[in-house]
């Protein structure tokens, strides 16, 4: 059974970005309900990860609003940390983990740096959330000494340890083999059921976004040309749905 | 020029405002003043030695005809108010400082710092604050370690070299009757100041790099020629505003 909603809602509306006058959001409208796990399927170059990091703040739109838990997203970017009312967290493509630290130093940053929590309180949350991710016993190693895919779930051990509210999701499952990718997935299942944290992934990859996901969006030219639910897109009659799911049919 | 400039002032204000010195930012810091030193320090011995002993070689042949006596006045003079300064602010900017750059523009090329902003973490308190610190308490230090050095380097030649008539008791006696405390405050201070230089310059660039690894070399070569080049700059500032004070 799933958990209660931990999660908060999303609304982008009239998103839009440019570089260089070369448009990259043509006006992105999305709704996601708390505890909903929402996949960005597209194309390379399509905007995804642009419009990952307009959710998070890490680039800012040229027009339109995003809104977090009801919250303008400027004005919960003003807040200072310990006044936020949820938290939002980032897994990176790459894990983005900080080379000079060690994977329970990376793990606890977050906590570490806003929060009040003793040593010994830290290093049981780090040790409880590198066992959700089955990676117990790594703590001091260093991000180096790991795979590319122990790196991504340590990239989901430090989003989880801060409980989230809200979880992006940068290609969580680019650059690995089929077996990772499935652990991956089994992952991000596993945190929406037990937790029901909002998620929303990027990728490119429509087999693992029909698995996995709620309901999918799927990015064209800067606009979302299709959101329905991974039934509901096998009837789509856009061509470019269409490709995707012949492509995604062929495993490739 | 000016662009950068503005961009290391206002990163110089904003370190400012962002100094914490909870137990985790003096760890920082103590981590940042082990690497200063540890990368520092056999050099600065090194490069405070020679210019000791070149300085007392050079001057002595120079001096052949009057009196060497004044030995100990130049090099003293010499390493406690400019040499010493301003050659450990080379040498931090080119060692230390280029090591900054190039690690915190490997950061922003890899999204290390956007992975930290999504965290909540000030990138300049996380970064950039105890390495300005860190550099900022290491420079007299160092300029007190190259000004030791330095002296000690020009006794080591007047005591061998037989071409100078000087006894190393007369060159230390004459030194200590010139240099004052003020001269060498002075050459503290500047190192202090050259130390934020030398720090803040580097993580400015660092920190605006763009681009792969071109990005993160063409930004640890600049911050390296352009700390230099504001080291001198503030040299001079320094000691017209210091003129006739000690």
């Amino acid at each position: 059974m799933a958990a209660p909603p931990h999660g908060v809602a999303v609304a982008l509306r009239g998103v839009r970005k440019a570089y260089d006058r070369q448009v990259v959001l043509a006006g992105v409208d999305l709704q996601v309900a708390p505890g909903e796990l929402v996949a960005i399927v597209g194309q390379s170059g399509q905007g995804k990860s642009v419009l990952l990091r307009q959710v998070i703040g890490l680039e800012t739109p040229d027009a339109g609003e995003i809104a977090v838990g009801g919250l303008p997203l400027p004005r919960w970017l003003a807040l200072p940390p310990e006044e936020k009312p949820f938290r939002i967290a980032m897994v990176f493509q790459n894990a983005e983990l900080l080379a000079s630290l060690t994977v329970a130093e990376n793990v606890a940053l977050r906590l570490e740096e806003h929060g009040r929590l003793s040593r010994a309180a830290l290093r049981d949350v780090v040790g409880r959330v590198l066992a959700s991710v089955d990676l117990a016993g790594v703590e001091d190693k260093r991000p180096g000494e790991l795979s590319g895919g122990m790196r991504k779930r340590v990239g989901i051990a430090r989003a989880l340890a801060s409980e989230p509210e809200l979880i992006l999701y940068d290609e969580p499952t680019a650059d690995l083999d089929p077996l990772l990718t499935e652990q991956i997935a089994a992952l991000i299942a596993r945190i929406r059921r037990e937790r029901g944290t909002t998620q929303l992934i990027v990728t490119h990859n429509l087999a693992l976004a029909r698995v996995i996901a709620d309901r999918i969006a799927v990015l064209d030219a800067g606009r979302i040309v299709e959101y329905s639910t991974p039934e509901a897109l096998r009837a789509s009659p856009t061509p470019l749905v269409r490709e995707l799911l012949r492509a995604a049919a062929l495993g490739i | 020029m000016l662009q950068w400039l503005g961009e290391a002032v206002v990163l110089f204000a904003r370190t400012l405002v962002a100094i914490r010195l909870r137990a985790r930012d003096r760890h920082r810091i103590v981590v940042q003043l082990a690497r200063i030193g540890s990368e520092t320090l056999p050099i600065a011995a090194l490069l405070a030695l020679f210019i000791g002993m070149v300085l007392v070689v050079q001057s002595a042949d120079q001096l052949r005809e009057v009196s060497q006596s004044v030995l100990g006045p130049i090099v003293g003079l010499a390493m406690t108010k400019e040499i010493g300064p301003v050659m450990m602010g080379f040498l931090l900017a080119g060692r230390a400082g280029s090591a900054m750059a190039a690690e915190l523009g490997s950061m922003a090329v890899y999204d290390e710092l956007a992975a930290l902003r999504t965290m909540d973490i000030d990138p300049v308190r996380f970064l950039v604050m105890p390495r300005m610190l860190a550099a900022t308490i290491a420079m007299p230090v160092l300029v007190l370690y190259a000004d030791f050095v330095g002296i000690a380097g020009g006794a080591l030649v007047i005591a061998v070299d037989p071409a100078i008539h000087l006894a190393v008791s007369e060159y230390l006696a004459r030194l200590l009757e010139w240099v004052k405390l003020g001269d060498v405050v002075v050459g503290l201070v500047k190192g202090a100041v050259f130390g934020t230089v030398a720090s803040v310059v580097p993580c400015a660039f660092g920190l605006a790099t763009r681009g792969g690894a071109e990005g993160i070399a063409a930004s640890t070569t600049a911050a390296v020629v352009w700390s230099f080049v504001l080291i001198l700059l503030v040299d001079l500032v320094i000691v017209r505003l210091t003129f006739g004070l000690t």
